[in-house]
This record gives C-alpha cells, structure tokens and sequence, in this order.
C-alpha cells in the first residue's frame, strides 16, 4: 500500500516516536535543491545601504549611469583619490565610492573591487581621527559586502571582520550602526562566516550595544544582523552562542516596533528549524506564549516568521507540540487558515498537518478547537501549495486518529475534499491522497462499514478517479489505486504452498517424514 | 568482432533474413544476432549499416535492431557483468545524437528513442554534453533537425510529470533548466515569427506547427513539478504566445478528416493542458493572465465544430473552464447573467446534442454505446465534459444555471413539439440537459441519490416522459424511448412508487423492441427497480403488484433473447434472474416451460461461452427455478436432474472450464435437496471427483469440496460400503488442499465433513495419518486462517470420539503431544475462532477435554486445566457478533465478490450454515455448568480450585 512509497524527505523528516512512519512529522529541508524563486515573504540575507544621507544632493549624472565609460573614469579617479594622502580626497573619492555602490541599478561592486580599493577602505575603518572617513568607508564596504558571496569574500579576506567589531563600539552612533549592518551582512553570507564572527566576540561586542536608549532605527540593524547570526545550518550555529543571544533576542520580541518584531521572529524561526534539542532551548524561554499572541498580529512581516516558529516547533516531538498547544496555538491557527495570505493558509495548514501527525489526544484537540472546518475549507478553497499541505494533514489523521475521529473528520467533508483532488497535477499529492483513502477504509472496516463507504467514494466520484490512475504512469501510483479498487471495490485472488503426491485418478494420502518431532 | 567489411556484410545479409516471413530463415538469424550481440563492436556495427547501407529497409531495421539493443543491455544491474563494452558507449554516445538528426523520420524516431533509453540511465552525470550538443542544433535553421531535438527532449523530460519529487531530479531538472530553457524560449520565439513569415507555405507550416507542439509538450514537463524561476521570469513571453495561438485560426491548416485531431487542434490542446497546469499549480503568479485564457478558451469552444477530430480539444478546454469556475477567487469571471447564458448556451448545450457519430453508435454497435452510456466509460466524451462544466457552475450558480437551462429546456421541447420527425435531436438534448443538471450523486446500486431542487423531476416525468413510453409505436424514435428508459432508471430514488408502478408495464412493453439499446434499457431498468427496497428492507415492488403484469415480463423476458444482436445479452439475463427473485412462488406455474428455454439456452452458449456475466446469470437463473420450486415440492428434483443431467453431462465431457464450477454447484443444490439416499447416478460420478486435474484448477476448489460435502452428507454409508477404496483418494484431497495456504480452510470443510458423516471403522486405520499431516503443517507454516480452522476440527474430533480419544491419538503420535497442543495452541489461540457455529463447537469440545479427560485430572497435564477453563470463559465472553439473520443469508448478488473470479460463486445456490452438533447441545455455558457440576460431584474436592476462577456471573446465560 502508499506506505511503503513514502519514503521520500518529507516521510523521513517526520517526527517518529515509536510510530509507523507515515505517523511521523514534517520538517523543512534546507538543503532541498529548489526550482522557484527565492521566497518573497523570507527574510533577506544581505542589504545593500541605498538610503541618501541627510541634506545630500541628488545623484549627479555621471553617478547613475550605466556607461561603462562614464564609471570607469570615476573609479579611476576614486582610485587616485583614495591612494592619495590628502585626508579631503580621501573622504571625496571613498564617498564617489560609496555614493557609486549605493545606485538603485547595477551598482559596480565589482569594478570596485577590482580597482584594488578594499584594502584602503579597510585599513580607514581604524582611522578614529577621521569619522567621516570611517563612516563611507563602512558603508562603502557595507555594500560590496550585500553582494554575491564572492564579494562578501573579498571584503572578508581584506581584513574587514576585526575592523568592523572594534568599530561597534564607536562612540558615533551612526558609525556603529554601519559596523553592524556590514557584520549582517557578513554573517548572512552563510555558516562558516557566520561561526568566524562569532569566534571574534561579535556576539557580545553587539549586546553591549542593546541598550533602552538605542534608537528604534539602530536597533533594527541590530535585530536584523542578530538574526543573521542564528541563520543557517549545516551546521547550525553552536549552542553556546544560541544561548548569549537568546535572552536578547526574547526581550527584542517585546519591543513594539513591527520591523524589529519581525527581524526577531525570523531568528526564532532559524533557531527552532532543527533537530529537538534546538527546539527545546526555545521553548525553555517561555516565549510560546508571546509567539501565539504574535500570531494575531495585522502584520504579515510578523505574522509569516511568527507562524514558521510555530510551525517549526509542533513538527517537534509530541511534547513540544503540546507546549505549543497549551500556548494556545490551536486558537490562533482557524483565523490563520482563513488568512487573505494564501502563504499564511499555506504555513498554518503545514503546522496543522504536523500536529495532526501526534497522538490521537492532540487529534481530539483539533476537534474540539474547530480546526476541521477551516481545514475542509481550506482543502477545498486554498490554493494548490495550502491543499497539499491539508491533504498531509488529512493523511497524518487518518493513520493516527481514532475510528471515531476519522469518522468525525469524514462527516466533515473531508474525504469528499481530498478526492475531488485526486485530480491534482501533483505526483506526491495523489499518493498521500489515496493513503488517506486507504487509511479511511482501515476505520471503516473496523466498524463494519465498508460497504457505506464504498458508496459514498462512489457517489461523490472518487471511484471514478481511483479507477482512472489505475492507469498512471507513475508505478506507485497505479499501485495503490489498484490496490483500493482489488481490496474495497472487486474481489480477490490465491497462493500456493506445499503440494501432494498424484496420480492421474487420484491423490496420494500419506505422510511422509514421520521421524520429525513436532514442537509448536 | 572487428569494424571491417566483411564483418558488415555479414551483419547486412543476417538483418535481411529477420525480415523474411518464413519463421525457419527469420528465427535463426534473429537467434545468431543474439548470440553475438554480446562481443565488442557489435553496436557499432550496427550504427555503421544504419549510416551507410545503400538499402533503404536495411536501415531502418539496422535502426529497430539497435533500439531493441539498447534496451535489453544499456541497464548495468548491479551484480551483473556490464553487457557493452565501456569504449563501445563511448563511441555510441558521441555519435548517435548528430547521426539521429541526419537520418530521415523514420530512422530518426527510433534513435531518439535509444537516446531516451541511453538518458534514462546516464543523463546528466554519464552524460554531460547531450543536452549542450541538442541546444546547438536549435541554431540549425532546419526543423527536420530541430523537430528531432525536440522529439528527443521530450522522451528524455516526459517522466517529470509523474515522478517523485526528490533532490536528485531536481537537481537534473533544474540542470535541463539552466541549458535548456532559455533556447528553448528563444526557439519558441522564433519559430512564432517563421509562421508568419511563411503564413502561406503549407508544408512550412505544418513542419513549425509540430515544432510548436513539441515545444508546448516541452513547457509542461519543465513546468510540471514546482514553476522554475526561469518560466516565472519570462511569462509574459510564453503566456502571451500561447493564448495568441489559441485565438489563431489558418485555412491551411485545416483538417479534411473527420476522425484525426489536426496539427492545430493538438497544439491547441496541448495549450489548454498548459493553461489548466498553471492555472491549479501556479494560481498566484498566473492569475493575470488567467482571464485571458478563459476568454479565449470559451471563444475556441463556440467556434469549434462537432466533429470527432475535435473532440480531446474541446473535452480538454471544457474541463479547464470546469476547473476554473469552481474556484472562488474566478467567481466573479462567470457570474455575470450574460456571461452564463453565453456559456450555458454556446459551450454546454451543442456539446450536450447527440451526433451523428453517436446516432450510428446507437444503431450499429449498440454494445459499446450501452458501455459507454450506462456504464460511464466516457471520460473523455463532450457529454462528460459538458456535464463537469454544469455541475461546476453549479457550485456557485446552482440558481442561474437552472434557470437558463430551464429555459432552454422548454424552448428545445417546443421545437422538438413542432415537428418531432425532424427535431427529436432537440428533446434527446433537453433530456440530458435536465439529467446533468439535476444529478448530484450517482452510484450504480442506487442511481441518482442526491438530486437539485430547484428541477422537478417528477413534474418533468409526467409531462414529457410517461408520454413517450406510452406512445403506441414503441418502435418509433428509439433514441427518445431510450432517454426515456434510462429516465426512470436514472431517477429511480426520486420518483414516487405510484409513478414506477405505472412506468413497470410500459418497460415491460418495451422488452419488445426492435433496437437493442432499447430493450436492453427496458430489461436494465426492470432489473433495477426490482431491487429496490423499501419499508423493512422488502422490495419496494411486490410479486402481488407484478401479479397482472407477470406472465408477459416472463414472456417478453424470453422472447427478447430471441432478437437478434441478443441472444447473450447480459442485462436481460440479469432481469430474468432478478424477476424469478422477485417473484418467488409466482413463477412455479411458469417454470416447466422456462426450464427447457433455459437449458436449450446452455446448451448453446457451453459451446462456446464468450459472455461471462450471461452466463453466470443463466445459472444464478437456474438455481433459482430449482430453489423455488422445490421449495414448494421436493419430489420435483428428479425433473430437474431429468432435464439438466444431459447439458451438466456433456459440460463435464468436453471440460468447459468457465462452467465446470456452475455445473458442481447445480449439483450440490439438487442433491442437498433428495431426503433419502444418494441416487446411483451420482455414486457413478463420484471417483470422477477426485481426479488430481480438477483440482489443480482452482476455480474448481470451492464449488468441488461443497459437492463432496453434499455427496458425504447424503452418502456416507453408501460410500463405505459401495467405494471404500475410495477413501484414501478422497482423504487425498484433503492432503492436497491443507497442504495450502489459500485452500487449507477448504480442506478442513471436507476433514470435518469426513469426521461427522463417515462411520468410524470406516476411517479408523487413517485417523493417526491425518492427524501427522495436520501437524506436519502446522509446524512448516502456521497462520491464523489453519489455527483456527485446527481447532474447530479438533473439537468436532473430540465431540464425536470424546476427549480420550482425543488425548490418546495425540499423545500416541508423541509423549506429551496433547499438553503441548492444549498449552500452545488452545489456551493462546482459542479467542481467534470466529463464527457462532465454530464457537459453539469449540466450547463444547473443550469442555470435554476439561471434565471427560482423565489425563487433564491427574498427570502433569493437570496445570492446564485452570489456563483452559480460562480461555473457554474468555471465549464465551468475546463479542459474538457474526451471525447472519436466515433471511439475509441470500445475499444481492451486487455484495458477493467472486463472480469476476476463477471461483464464480452463485448467490443462489448458497448453502444454509450446518451446525454439526445442533440440538444435542443448545447451550454451551449451560453444558459447562452441567459438566463441572457432575465433575465435582464425581471427583469431590477436585473442581474446588476453580472456585476463584469461575463465578456464576462468568456462567451467566
């Protein structure tokens, strides 16, 4: 039957604890190669600083052109600025520089960085005699830094990390500010920069600078590079600096700005989308609750990481989804579901489908905090990505839930809903699908019920459609959808084991071997 | 096996000879070129006769040759040695993609199939540069060429749509991606622009527009598993494209075919594949563009014409409407008044009209038609598309829909009022029209169960229907008279009994016509309504209602076999079997004459059975008759045997192997019903019985153990006296049957049957084998279905010989057998025994073995008796749920599984369940009290221990 078929990533990444395997949870796969587009509603890793300074003058002409021309002149003549020893064109050319980097429109991060003029940029972060040069030179680097990874590399590989942490301390808040945002943008780049930063002390070195009278735009840098600093696995950042950021990270998830909400939201999500243990460090902070209140929020910049940190954590084991039950979650979760997002109703169907894949107590809690009728709606209703995601849900019911909560969730319309989708362009969704029906049959028969079902897969026309993928390309598929029809809706065949001795009128009575002693 | 000329000629004359028809110069040298297939070179060889053989059929075989090669040796399977040498695919991988794009189609297309084959296994890793070497040829300017890259591309991607997500096919996928769709987009493109530039050069367009086909057949795969960041980026440039395409139309492209889809229509088709791909997977991204395409789509479907070449076009544009409509966010598309109408008018009613094509259907292969129409194989007809569009719409617009419909409904009907000669088309549509719409749910058993309100069935039925079957010509407008039938069929569960009365007579009437779909409805129809039910689960229609109306079902009935096109037409068979149920004793007048109609009818088709429900039915049919009527008169058996005998005789002789296990069946049912002794003609049959042949079929297994169930019931004592040499044969099938897993259970029937019925001296000297055979299996393979079937036999033993004997022979065959039995297989396994009868057997053996059995008292077996007394009250206290009501014990031949199977077992020769003990014990717990009782009395302080264990309350009747 399906069972055996599922044994993709989404099969082994549920949780087991002593289950069959399709009882088991979901969990996000990071190192899945992906066909889409990078996700709109994610977090950015890197951020290029484009904001204008103050009274500063529009770009001049030659500043925002594409004419390879016209850029390269002024890089020549950043270069001769830079390299000279007149502090006034050094502050000239390293704001040409910055000014060129901070473009709309194809910024020349390269041709920057060919000019050889990172070493200079650097070694003018240490220059505390001239503020104003280390400010373009941060943000200059800064933005070479938001660039591909090979950018983000040469600013490292120039010395740019020790400059940066030193330079958070500066007494300039907007120096500091443009140290931390480059040093997000560094850790951002991925796991092994990020363990470098960490390895340097930048974890406390930011702390330091988490501070009540930190304005609200500093402090959004902060939370964003904090962020950073938990992104990312393979590996995942080290528990030790899990555990320094943690209790920052949860008192920024009081604060009421929505831009920092969401940046510490998203390192939540980052920290619980691993194994248990991970989860269980966040949990141990007592934040489920604030998380559930999150939920509630207008903002889908909140809403979104919000949702993925509780998603992560009930696809955790049984008793760290019920931390997230008693939290409430499963009362926040109808009105997600109904959300006008239809990647909300898609998060929200992927944690139902997680809890709905626990014991059968934390089934009945589905029940009884309404979340069926938004989950038949949203299989009926939702977009294609949100339908997959309730037919899981379905699915992990049916092979957990009790005879009575699968007859519950059948009377629901639930079973009308997932074969009208057998019809999906969906490989796997089919798959899931009949096991669901599978599972649903299972319940029947326990009941003595077959025949009433078989009616009622009939009447709403999934018989029709089971039939149809009997003639699926894809073996599994057919497999199983003949493997429903043979067993629910026609009869059976034979095996053979021993045999006996013949002759052409008879059969020869006797046995043979009378030696053997029997022993049961 | 080296490259040279002699080699190729000799390659050259063994291809020729593969072609020639005598199999005694072909098969050889197929063999020879198997046999070296084998050697290094080999293939190569091939490629070169393919490219240089001046012959022009050499090479095309030189082309099926290699395909065939490389699909029987490209696989490594591991274990295996490798089949082809590593230089040899080498060599075919570097040259096989240029020599496929030189070679004409034909050449070409097995190629591109061995490249598909050769990519299924080394593409991308083995095989890096194909995808590269393909691209380059799209700057080839020559469509022969790039058609093949396409054709290529398209076996080697096609399995994206039905495979598993994983890492390693994305990763493949998003590889072809990165290589492949941004040619692939810019071909597109310029492929667009060369059909304009040649919009007048047939033979031009015809090569791009396959070019096109292939290339939308291409997006879909690429697009299938998740929407590649590349197609999202550009879809503007595919959408746009595509739906200018939809709305294209070229004379020169245009079709004189009838059947065959044109280029145009499968390009169009596919589109609308590729629009209904997007519109379910990718809503969010596609939702611009999906207004336009639903425009276009409706626009295409009422300028579209009625022919076949249409039809998967104009099904596929249908569904894709049927699966917009039906979400809400697209709502508002079709909720404008105008809008609907426009569709209900132009899209859902032409496609609801019955064609010529189906007019012919009807009148010249009506088999299929039925199939087809009543059996709902018509998955991708019009009919059906159009009906999913009207129940789509109705998910939002029940009340709209409805009402445009009625209005059309009535002015169809008006039309059709006019001049019914000419416009009848026009009712037949209107007909439909009310069907589709009112139909919510539908099985088979029930027809319609869930009907709209807003249609009035009932009204629509006297007015329009009844008229039709009522019409004096029941042999005018067939196809109206058909819609009419199926009507009452169709809504059986919505119309008032009065109104199915009054329709019984008129379908009875129309048993009579001409066309077979007719009368085949006619006879479905009855059928149905009579197996219906109603209050307290009795048929809905009486034997007393059919009274004035039964001798001309049962003639009509009959006689309709006789039209020709009929004579094995399943559903009237069906109806005659379901009448005689219906009817019961009413037919026992009728049946000398049937009788002879319906054995002169198996004599026929046992010469050569070809419809299998016909001719189940024939016996069902048969079985009844027998039950019914010697039901109300034993004695008439004999005319039954008189009758039937000579047919079972000759199905027998000549081994019809469809009917064999009817024939055993009848014969069980007639000779179940003599009272006295087994009749000689019967003994005669008896050593036939037990010829090994029969039995290595195994439909014959059930109905051939149920026989000699009968034959042991009836003749036991004839058998031991008159055919005692028989018994080891027939304890040989026994043998035979435990020793399977499938039949071990038949072979304990006829065991149990041997033990109950045979006289003991008779069977005395076989006792202990029987048992060494039971043991032998049960200790090489145990399962549940032969425990359980152990343990009521050895409870019958123990019932009729006494738990001594019982105990004696076990422990007889090995020391301490009967305590292992008792501890290892009793004790734990008891509760598993299902069934009232099997229960009562084992309760009342195990209380033998508890209070009859010395060796249970006082040898070390006696630690067992406390567990045992245990596990028989455990076995009182299972829920005993199994029982079947007497009246329910014939079930609907609809629930019995079997008649598609070797075993084709007939409901209506069903055997009542036999309860071997029967009133010699009524209760079991009562006889335990008893037996205890007695027990203790006998053996004062013996029975003392149980008093913890066993309480009246356990003993409760």
């Amino acid at each position: 039957m399906p069972t055996e078929n599922l044994c993709d990533k989404r099969m082994s990444k549920f949780k087991n604890k002593g289950k069959e395997p399709t009882k088991m949870r979901d969990r996000r796969i990071a190192e899945c190669v992906e066909l889409r587009k990078a996700h709109k509603v994610e977090s950015i890793m890197k951020r290029r600083n484009i904001s204008s300074v103050g009274d500063e003058e529009p770009l001049s002409p030659c500043e925002n052109t594409d004419n390879k021309q016209v850029i390269s002149e002024t890089i020549q003549e950043i270069v001769a600025n830079v390299n000279g020893d007149c502090p006034e064109k050094q502050r000239q050319g390293c704001q040409a520089a910055r000014k060129l980097l901070s473009r709309e429109r194809n910024p020349p991060l390269k041709e920057i960085i060919e000019a050889g003029l990172l070493t200079r940029f650097v070694e003018f972060l240490g220059r505390n005699d001239d503020p104003t040069l280390q400010f373009e030179a941060a943000w200059s680097l800064t933005n070479v830094a938001s660039g591909t990874s090979w950018h983000t590399q040469q600013v490292v590989e120039h010395g740019a990390v020790p400059a940066f942490i030193a330079l958070l301390a500066s007494p300039m808040l907007n120096i500091s500010e443009q140290a931390v945002w480059a040093l997000g943008n560094i850790a951002g780049d991925g796991p092994s920069y990020r363990d470098g930063l960490i390895d340097c002390g930048v974890i406390p070195a930011l702390l330091a600078r988490l501070t009540p009278d930190a304005p609200v735009g500093y402090l959004r840098n902060l939370t964003w590079t904090l962020s950073n600093l938990c992104r990312n696995k393979n590996p995942f950042p080290r528990f030790s600096a899990v555990q320094q950021m943690l209790p920052s990270i949860i008192q920024l998830l009081h604060h009421s700005d929505k831009s920092i909400l969401s940046d510490a939201c998203w390192a939540i999500s980052y920290l619980t989308d691993g194994p248990n243990e991970r989860i269980d460090v966040v949990i141990k902070t007592g934040i489920l609750p604030r998380l559930v209140e999150l939920l509630g929020f207008e903002e889908l910049t909140v809403v979104t990481p919000a949702l993925r940190s509780i998603g992560n954590i009930v696809s955790g084991s049984d008793l760290q989804t019920q931390a997230a039950i008693d939290a409430g979650v499963l009362s926040a979760l109808p009105q997600l579901m109904r959300h006008p997002k239809s990647s909300v109703q898609k998060e929200a169907a992927w944690a139902v489908s997680n809890i709905a894949a626990g014991p059968c107590q934390q089934i009945q809690q589905l029940i009884t905090c309404g979340l069926l009728a938004p989950l038949v709606d949203l299989l009926r209703n939702g977009d294609f990505k949100t339908q997959r995601e309730a037919v899981w849900a379905v699915t992990n019911y049916t092979s957990g839930g009790t005879v009575d909560q699968v007859v519950h969730l059948v009377k629901c319309g639930a079973l009308e809903a997932i074969l009208n989708l057998l019809q999906a362009k969906d490989t796997k969704t089919v798959l899931v699908i009949l096991d669901a029906i599978n599972n649903v049959f299972l319940a029947a028969e326990k009941l003595g019920e077959v025949d009433k079902l078989c009616l009622l897969v009939e009447e709403v026309g999934g018989l029709d459609r089971i039939e149809f993928l009997q003639n699926h390309e894809n073996n599994a598929i057919y497999r199983a959808a003949q493997a429903l029809i043979e067993k629910y809706f026609s009869e059976d065949g034979d095996d053979q084991c021993l045999t006996t001795e013949a002759t052409d009128s008879n059969f020869v009575f006797g046995a043979s071997d009378l030696q053997k002693r029997f022993d049961f | 096996m080296e490259l040279n000329d002699g080699n190729l000629q000799t390659l050259t004359e063994y291809l020729q000879k593969t072609l020639i028809p005598d199999p005694a110069v072909r098969r050889p040298a197929e063999k020879f070129l198997e046999s070296v297939e084998g050697n290094q070179n080999y293939p190569i060889l091939l490629l070169t006769v393919l490219e240089k053989s001046q012959d022009e059929v050499i090479r095309v075989c030189a082309a099926v040759t290699f395909k065939n090669y490389i699909k029987r040796n490209w696989r490594i399977v591991e274990d295996e040695p490798n089949k082809i040498s590593d230089p040899d695919r080498t060599a075919i991988k570097a040259n096989i993609v240029n020599l496929m794009l030189t070679s004409p189609e034909q050449i070409q297309k097995q190629l591109s199939d061995a490249i598909s084959i050769i990519g299924r296994e080394d593409f991308p890793q083995k095989w890096p540069d194909l995808l590269t070497e393909m691209v380059t040829r799209f700057q080839s300017g020559d469509f022969h060429i790039i058609n093949g890259v396409l054709r290529t591309a398209h076996s080697l991607f096609k399995r994206y749509r039905h495979e598993f997500k994983s890492n390693e096919l994305w990763s493949e996928i998003k590889l072809v991606l990165d290589t492949f769709a941004q040619p692939l987009t810019e071909l597109f493109k310029a492929t667009i622009d060369l059909c304009q530039t040649h919009a007048t050069d047939v033979n031009a367009l015809k090569v791009l527009f396959s070019s096109l086909t292939l290339i939308s057949k291409l997006f879909y795969s690429l697009n299938f598993q998740d929407l590649p960041e590349f197609f999202e980026d550009n879809m503007e440039t595919w959408m746009t494209n595509f739906h200018n395409l939809l709305t294209l139309d070229n004379k020169l492209l245009q079709t004189d075919d009838e059947e065959e889809a044109g280029l145009l229509e499968l390009l169009k088709s596919q589109i609308c594949d590729n629009a209904a791909l997007y519109a379910q997977k990718y809503d969010e991204e596609f939702q611009p563009y999906l207004p336009r395409f639903v425009t276009a789509i409706w626009n295409l479907l009422v300028t579209t014409g009625q022919e076949v070449k249409y039809d998967l076009l104009v099904s596929n544009a249908i569904q894709f409407l049927a699966s917009v409509c039906e979400r809400p966010h697209y709502k508002h598309l079709f909720e404008d008044q105008n809008v609907l109408t426009s569709i209900c008018e132009k899209v859902i009613v032409p496609n609801m009209e019955f064609r010529s094509a189906d007019e012919e259907a009807f009148e010249d292969n009506a088999e299929e038609y039925i199939i087809r129409d009543l059996e709902g194989s018509d998955i991708d007809t019009r009919r059906r598309a159009a009906c999913d569009l009207v129940r789509g719409l109705c998910k939002f617009f029940e009340g709209p829909v409805t009402g445009i419909f009625s209005g059309y409904v009535n002015s169809m009907l008006t039309e059709y009022a006019k001049n019914p000669g000419v416009n009848w088309k026009h009712k037949d549509a209107a007909i439909y029209l009310v069907t589709s719409l009112a139909s919510k749910a539908q099985t088979q058993k029930h027809g319609i169960t869930q009907a709209n309100e807003l249609v009035n069935l009932c009204e629509f039925f006297v007015n329009h229907i009844l008229v039709d079957l009522k019409s004096p010509n029941v042999n005018e407008f067939p196809v109206l008279k058909a819609d009419a039938i199926k009507y009452v069929m169709t809504f059986r569960s919505q119309l008032p009994k009065e109104q199915l009365l009054e329709a019984v007579p008129l379908l009875v009437a129309h048993l009579q016509t001409e066309s077979i779909v007719q009368h085949t409805y006619a006879a479905h129809s009855l059928e149905r309504l009579f197996t219906m039910r109603g209050a307290n689960n009795a048929t809905l229609i009486t034997p007393a209602e059919m009274a004035p109306f039964t001798e001309q079902l049962l003639n009509n009935l009959f006689k309709a076999l006789a039209i020709p096109g009929s004579s094995e037409n399943e559903y009237i068979m069906k109806a005659i079997m379901r009448s005689f149920s219906l009817l019961q004793d009413a037919i026992v007048p009728y049946i000398p004459t049937l009788i002879g109609q319906l054995t002169h009818k198996l004599l026929l088709v046992s010469k050569n059975p070809s419809k299998p429900h016909f001719n189940h039915y024939l016996f069902e049919s048969l079985c009844l008759s027998i039950r019914i009527t010697c039901k109300a008169n034993r004695d008439t058996v004999g005319s039954f045997e008189e009758a039937l005998f000579p047919v079972f005789t000759e199905i027998l002789q000549n081994d019809v192997q469809e009917f064999v296990p009817y024939v055993f069946q009848v014969m069980s049912l007639l000779l179940e019903i003599h009272t006295s002794s087994i009749p000689s003609s019967y003994m005669a049959l008896f050593p036939h019985l037990l010829q090994p042949a029969l039995w290595e079929r195994t439909g014959n297994i059930p109905p051939l153990v149920r026989l000699l169930q009968a034959y042991l019931e009836k003749g036991a004592t004839t058998i031991a006296s008159t055919a005692a040499d028989k018994i080891p044969g027939l304890l040989g099938v026994f043998q035979k049957l435990i020793a399977s897993k499938a039949n071990d259970h038949q072979g304990f029937y006829l065991l149990n049957s041997i033990v109950e019925q045979m006289p003991p001296d008779s069977i005395t000297q076989y006792r202990k084998q029987i048992f060494i055979l039971l043991f032998q299996r049960l200790q090489s393979s145990k399962t549940t279905k032969f425990v359980k079937s152990f343990l009521v036999f050895i409870n019958l033993y123990c019932v009729k010989y006494g738990a001594i004997a019982l105990q004696e022979i076990f422990d007889g065959i090995q020391p301490k057998m009967f305590g292992m039995v008792v501890e290892k297989i009793i004790i734990p396994e008891v509760q598993k025994v299902s069934g009232q009868v099997e229960k009562k057997i084992c309760a009342v053996g195990i209380t033998k073995i508890l209070t009859e059995c010395p060796a249970m008292m006082d040898t070390e077996y006696t630690k067992l008796w406390t567990p045992l007394l245990q596990a028989l009250i455990g076995l009182f206290e299972l829920p005993e749920d199994d029982s079947i009501p007497d009246d329910e014990h014939f079930i609907d031949i609809e629930d019995t599984p079997g008649y598609q199977t070797a075993f084709s077992q007939l409901a209506f020769a069903g055997k009542k369940e036999h309860d071997p003990i029967g009133d010699a014990v009524n209760n079991p717990k009562i006889l335990l009290a008893q037996s205890l009782h007695k027990l203790s009395t006998a053996c004062p302080g013996r029975v003392s221990i149980t008093h913890n264990v066993i309480t009246k309350n356990d003993l409760r009747t």
